[in-house]
């Protein structure tokens, strides 16, 4: 019987299935990875597993018996712990605090401050990590923190421990670290799930890997008998890549460049560090990356949501330098965001004011300050029928929705307003696979019509299907760049991770051999 | 995520996801008179004779109806006010301050300019009292839209600036002459608002009151800025992502509610009180809160919630005058009504803020 | 103008009338680190001079009178949190809405139980004793500044080291901390953050209600509905002032109870508007929220001066 059993768990999200009958067996002292792409319901099962989300059906079992984990503080009594990718610590409190937090030693209420530190440093001893103790949270850079996570669930004697996607935020070095942590901790018969869509990851530390694809379990391989190819065809599926390019096209003018752009994040850390790159008449041009080294930043910056701190932007001929958001897109910038339901809809208006919120303010639309309601209904109206979007009337409420549906109106919104450039952040996220496809289709469209289009995604198939050329994007630069023909799954993966790939593929350009920055800087406040 | 296409499904339906849009806005009014007919029948009165003597004293008769749209006048006015600055996703608890200013500028201009006809001097008090009004809610709206200063304590403090700052005004240099009470002269009788009848102070506000909050409902619907403010208010971040300045319809919609804000202590001051007087409002302001709280995404719902507190408030002191009830019955209803109003029942929008402000 | 003996005595007048808005600020301070603003101040603070009064009034003891002032403000606590926390209300709204409650009960409830109007200011009603220490009551200046105050005022002084103890230095402190300042974080740290932002609410109330009793027992001995006069609003500026740490929040009271205690002394004299002293507190709250803000601000932009300069030195 397995150590660790979670079997035929169903999770449901309002419009969403994110667990589907879903099997997890691991063993004791092994470390399992659990891949799959983004949306795959891999952090869902994990959250389920730590307590923070209660499942709709099936059951959890531990050393052979059925557990109820119902709150954090069960799985932490089970010995169940998890490293969040968005660490769950506390930024205004110390090191210390954070690591016994909630678990102090000490009676009558008072923290034994000697105890809780010798009892800290002993388990960071052992694995051979040193930290701050002293020092505030807020203050340390991101691979620290992850020490303070990955020692906070020791701290509490956990012996079945999660990693939520723990190399995103590390770098090459800091990633190393980890593995020799997971690795002894391991050896010292705990037991390790860790959450990644990394392959080399996968294969370099795992001993057996459940492949999550659209909240099922697609496969379960032992690492040994594996290949990076085996897995990836797991990951992705079988049902991708319909959609043919019409050959490499003819790029014609700039309708965007980005020269050495730099700009802060909302912590006001460095978040563009002199980023340079240009989109031409009818290409399409990919930004591959990990989440979190710009991309949001990059896409505000150009739509003018947030101020840079150098560096010039051009649309469609124009400096944009100090132009707002709304000139900006009267130039011919549409933006499809990253995060829709936070910026690219209003869940609480109609689809109808969803459609309008572009050109609400001038004809046909409206006239000297009135709206026309009846012309904002027919623009809603055709856009409904031409995106085959489910929904009864150009009076719903889009919060009714699903996600492939609002994602349908975003994209329909901007391709109304005849771009001469679109950026279109992570379009097929948490979208089905024929919206996904139609969104494909339109975005080629616009291409064979001579306008340019920036695509930033984390998916490489996406990328890879639709693009003409590659961009790599880490930690606020370009890093590499590559004909879409010439481009490897491999080469690009590698570089998205901050590696320095041994060979190059004919045609590419390695970035900027500029030194790197820490990535986050000091937030010292 | 794996998205289907599959219709929603909607979580366990409750109870109060079943009373609809209708019984959704009435359930606070409706648990609030269950609350008060609880305290009642607790401390021995009978509840029912109680709300059935307040209906008849509130509505029953000329004069009585008068009265209680006269009590909803102010009500109507700051409701229209809260609800401009709520739209656009400003929480404004600040129409108090902004009635106080306003009232006290349309006494001024009622006491000062004593020689001017009706027809000037009054539509020259309520500008001046709006543009006061709007002066004054500019300050925490520009601190929000620029410094990203939380507007609900800036609003709430500048409340208890405002008021002390025309106590100050009418205990000192605008004391009546000859009293010693802290109130301003009376204005002139040109500068009154017309009543309709002698037996009622009910005037022509209640009308402009009526006007206005059709207007603030055709504005939001059917205009450009209507249409901005509604986009600020459901996700700021997209209408920013679209093209509107965010910052500029904070603006201008807490303009419009600092002007509206004005022109309800000028109603008061010029209709019912003809002088300013310190402390005068019993906070209408906040009364306000609760109708737009109400009346959030329905902007019309404004005068009946608004009729609903006024006539409380003339039933009210008839049922004390008769039945020995005390007045403040209604604000153990108000009470009630504020605390339900944004629960379960929460105007979808308002639950996003409780993040922000305690972040 | 001011001999010394009137600055002697304004300032033991400070100390006294700054009693309640400490102790009241002190609960605002300990909902806001458990991530609560708690407009509600005013009301649990009407609700402790209200039940000091009544219970006072009933069991001839101003001990008594104290509990009394507890468990009604304790009532109201629980109301609050309950709309605030499970109800999950807004809580300004919520907030405003149960102060409005609190006057509205006691407005009527005195008229129809004690057939009171105005003041309720029974025979019997106990006032709260003033201790005189001994020693140090006749040491000259120093008497009169630490002697002859009632009970609570001595706890005023008391719970800003208690409250800082608490929330620096016991472990349901710093769990409250963590609640008040990353919820889920707290919980998957197995915190029990809704439980500890309950105890936040009523431990405000209990504070409140012993401002609320010092209010009612011992500045006067009567109640009255108006009779918290914006002291919790004042609560309020002095820990947004303070930024919800006890030590600079305490100064931000005794502040304000200065401003209150000039105020009363300004109305026998001339020249100075009382109205705009009372003004004070309200403006600084203000002008403290933009210097912040401002603040704030320039840090960014020194951010982004020092960002791109370095990015300026890599190219």
């Amino acid at each position: 019987m397995a150590y660790l059993e979670l079997r035929d768990i169903t999770k449901r999200f309002p419009g969403v299935l994110a667990n589907d009958h879903v099997d997890l067996t691991v063993e004791k002292g092994e470390i399992h990875a659990l891949v799959g792409e983004n949306g795959a319901g891999k952090t869902t099962l994990m959250r389920i597993l730590y307590g923070l989300e209660q499942p709709d059906e099936g059951e959890i079992r531990l050393g052979g018996k059925r557990v109820t984990i119902d709150s954090p503080a069960a799985a932490i009594r089970l010995g169940i712990g998890m490293v969040h990718q968005h660490f769950q610590l506390i930024p205004s409190m110390t090191v210390l605090e954070n690591v016994v937090l909630g678990a102090e030693p000490g009676k009558l209420g008072m923290t034994d401050r000697a105890a809780a530190v010798a009892k800290v440093q002993e388990i960071a001893a052992g694995l051979g990590i040193s930290l701050p103790w002293e020092a505030r949270v807020a203050d340390l850079s991101l691979g620290p923190q992850q020490r303070v996570e990955t020692l906070k669930a020791l701290y509490r004697h956990a012996n079945i421990l999660i990693f939520d996607e723990p190399t995103t935020v590390l770098t090459a070095q800091e990633a190393d670290q980890l593995f020799g942590v997971l690795r002894k901790l391991a050896n010292d018969g705990a037991t390790i799930i860790i959450i990644t869509h990394k392959l080399h990851e996968v294969i370099s530390i795992s001993s057996r890997i459940t492949v999550m694809r659209r909240g099922k379990v697609a496969g379960v391989l032992e690492t040994a008998n594996s290949s990076p190819q085996k897995i990836a065809r797991l990951m992705v599926g079988e049902d991708v890549g319909h959609l043919e390019r019409s050959g490499r096209s003819q790029p014609g003018d700039e309708v965007l460049s980005l020269s050495n752009l730099s700009a802060l994040d909302k912590r006001g850390a460095p978040a563009l560090r002199g980023l340079t790159l240009r989109v031409c008449r009818g290409e399409i041009v990919g930004v591959a990356g990990v989440e979190g080294n710009g991309q949001s930043e990059m896409v505000q910056a150009i739509a003018g949501l947030i101020p840079v701190t150098g560096g010039t932007i051009r649309i469609a001929g124009h400096d944009a330098a100090g132009a707002s958001t709304r000139l900006r897109r009267e130039w011919g910038l549409s933006l499809i965001p990253g995060d829709r339901n936070a910026e690219g809809v209003s869940k609480l208006s109609t689809i109808m004011d969803n459609m309008a919120c572009t050109e609400y303010y001038r004809p046909p639309l409206s006239r000297s300050g009135v709206l026309d309601e009846g012309a904002m209904q027919r623009r809603a109206r055709s856009l409904i029928e031409r995106f085959s979007v489910k929904a009864p009337s150009p009076y719903t409420k889009l919060g009714t929705l699903s996600g492939g549906n609002v994602q349908k109106i975003v994209v329909g919104r901007e391709l109304a307003a005849a771009p001469q450039v679109l950026i279109a952040a992570y379009p097929s996220r948490g979208v089905d696979v024929r919206s996904t496809e139609l969104i494909h289709s339109k975005l080629l469209e616009l291409r064979a019509g001579g306008q340019g289009v920036l695509l930033i995604s984390e998916d490489l198939g996406e990328i890879l299907s639709i693009c003409d050329r590659v961009l790599v994007l880490y930690e606020g630069r370009i890093v590499g760049e590559v004909p879409t023909e010439q481009a490897d799954i491999y080469w690009l993966g590698e570089l998205m991770i901050g590696g320095k790939p041994a060979t190059n593929p004919p045609g590419a350009v390695i970035g900027t051999a500029q030194p790197t920055l820490p990535k986050t800087a000091s937030t010292k406040s | 995520m794996a998205i289907t296409d599959t219709p929603i499904q909607k979580p366990t339906s409750s109870l109060y996801d079943r009373l609809g849009p209708l019984g959704q806005s009435l359930a606070p009014f409706v648990l609030a008179l269950v609350v008060g007919a609880l305290v009642l029948t607790v401390t021995g009165k009978d509840a029912l004779s109680t709300y059935t003597t307040i209906f008849q004293q509130a509505f029953l008769g000329v004069t009585n109806l008068a009265d209680t749209l006269l009590f909803s006048t102010p009500l109507i006015l700051t409701g229209v006010a809260t609800v401009v600055a709520f739209r656009a996703g400003v929480f404004n608890v600040g129409v108090e301050g902004s009635l106080y200013l306003g009232a006290f500028m349309a006494a001024w201009v009622g006491f000062t300019w004593t020689g001017l006809p009706g027809f000037v001097v009054l539509p020259l008090a309520f500008i001046l009292a709006g543009l006061v009004g709007a002066l004054w809610a500019w300050v925490p709206a520009a601190l929000k839209a620029y410094l990203q200063v939380d507007e609900v304590v800036t609003t709430l403090m500048l409340n208890y600036i405002a008021i002390f700052f025309t106590s100050f005004l009418v205990n000192g240099p605008f004391l009546a002459p000859g009293t010693a009470n802290s109130m301003s002269p009376l204005v002139s009788s040109q500068a009154e608002v017309p009543h309709f009848m002698t037996s009622s102070q009910f005037n022509w506000s209640f009308v402009f009151a009526i006007a206005l909050t059709l207007g603030l409902w055709w504005m939001l619907r059917r205009s450009t800025l209507g249409y901005a403010i509604r986009m600020v208010g459901d996700n700021a971040r997209f209408a920013a992502a679209s093209g509107i300045s965010v910052a500029r319809t904070i603006i201008y919609s807490m303009l419009l509610s600092g002007m509206v804000g004005g022109f309800a202590g000028a109603a008061q001051i010029l209709g019912v009180n003809g002088r300013f007087i310190d402390n005068f409002s019993p906070g209408y302001g906040f009364q306000g809160i609760t109708v737009a709280l109400l009346a959030a995404d329905q902007p019309l719902v404004i005068i009946p919630a608004a009729i609903f507190f006024g006539a409380l408030t003339n039933g009210g002191g008839l049922v004390q005058l008769f039945s020995n009830i005390p007045i403040d019955l209604i604000n153990v209803l108000q009470g009630t009504v504020m605390l339900f109003a944004t629960t379960r029942l929460t105007l979808k929008w308002f639950r996003g803020r409780k993040a922000r402000l305690t972040a | 103008m001011f001999d010394s003996a009137l600055i002697l005595t304004l300032l033991s007048k400070t100390l006294e009338m700054s009693a309640p808005i400490l102790l009241a600020a002190m609960a605002g301070a300990i909902c806001r680190q458990a991530g609560i603003v708690n407009i509600g101040l005013e009301g649990m603070m009407l609700a402790g001079a209200f039940g000091g009064v009544l219970f006072s009034y009933l069991a001839h003891s101003a001990a008594v009178g104290i509990l009394g002032a507890i468990l009604c403000a304790l009532v109201l606590g629980v109301i609050f949190a309950l709309f605030v926390l499970s109800l999950r209300g807004n809580e300004i709204v919520s907030g405003l809405g149960l102060n409005l409650l609190a006057v509205g009960l006691a407005g009527y409830i005195l008229p129809v139980l004690f057939n009171v109007q105005g003041a309720f200011s029974p025979l019997g009603l106990q006032g709260l004793p003033h201790w005189h220490i001994p020693v140090i009551e006749d040491i000259p200046v120093l008497g009169t500044l630490l002697s002859g105050y009632d009970p609570v005022v001595y706890i005023s002084w008391l719970s800003v080291p208690l409250t800082w103890f608490f929330l620096y230095r016991t472990k349901p402190g710093t769990h409250l901390r963590a609640a008040g300042e990353a919820e889920e974080a707290a919980m998957s740290a197995g915190i029990n953050a809704r439980g500890l932002k309950w105890l936040a609410v009523l431990l405000g109330a209990a504070l409140c209600a012993l401002a609320g009793a010092q209010l009612s027992l011992s500045q006067v001995t009567l109640f009255n509905k108006q009779m918290t006069a914006g002291r919790g609003f004042i609560a309020l500026a002095a820990f947004y002032f303070g930024e919800a740490r006890p030590v600079p929040t305490a100064i931000a009271a005794l502040v304000f109870g200065f401003f209150e205690a000039l105020q009363f002394r300004l109305q026998a004299e001339r020249g100075i508007s009382p109205q705009l002293i009372q003004m004070l507190p309200y403006l600084a709250v203000v002008i403290a929220l933009v210097a912040v803000a401002v603040r704030k601000r320039l840090r960014l932009n020194t951010k982004a001066r020092a960002a791109q300069a370095a990015v300026g030195q890599e190219a």
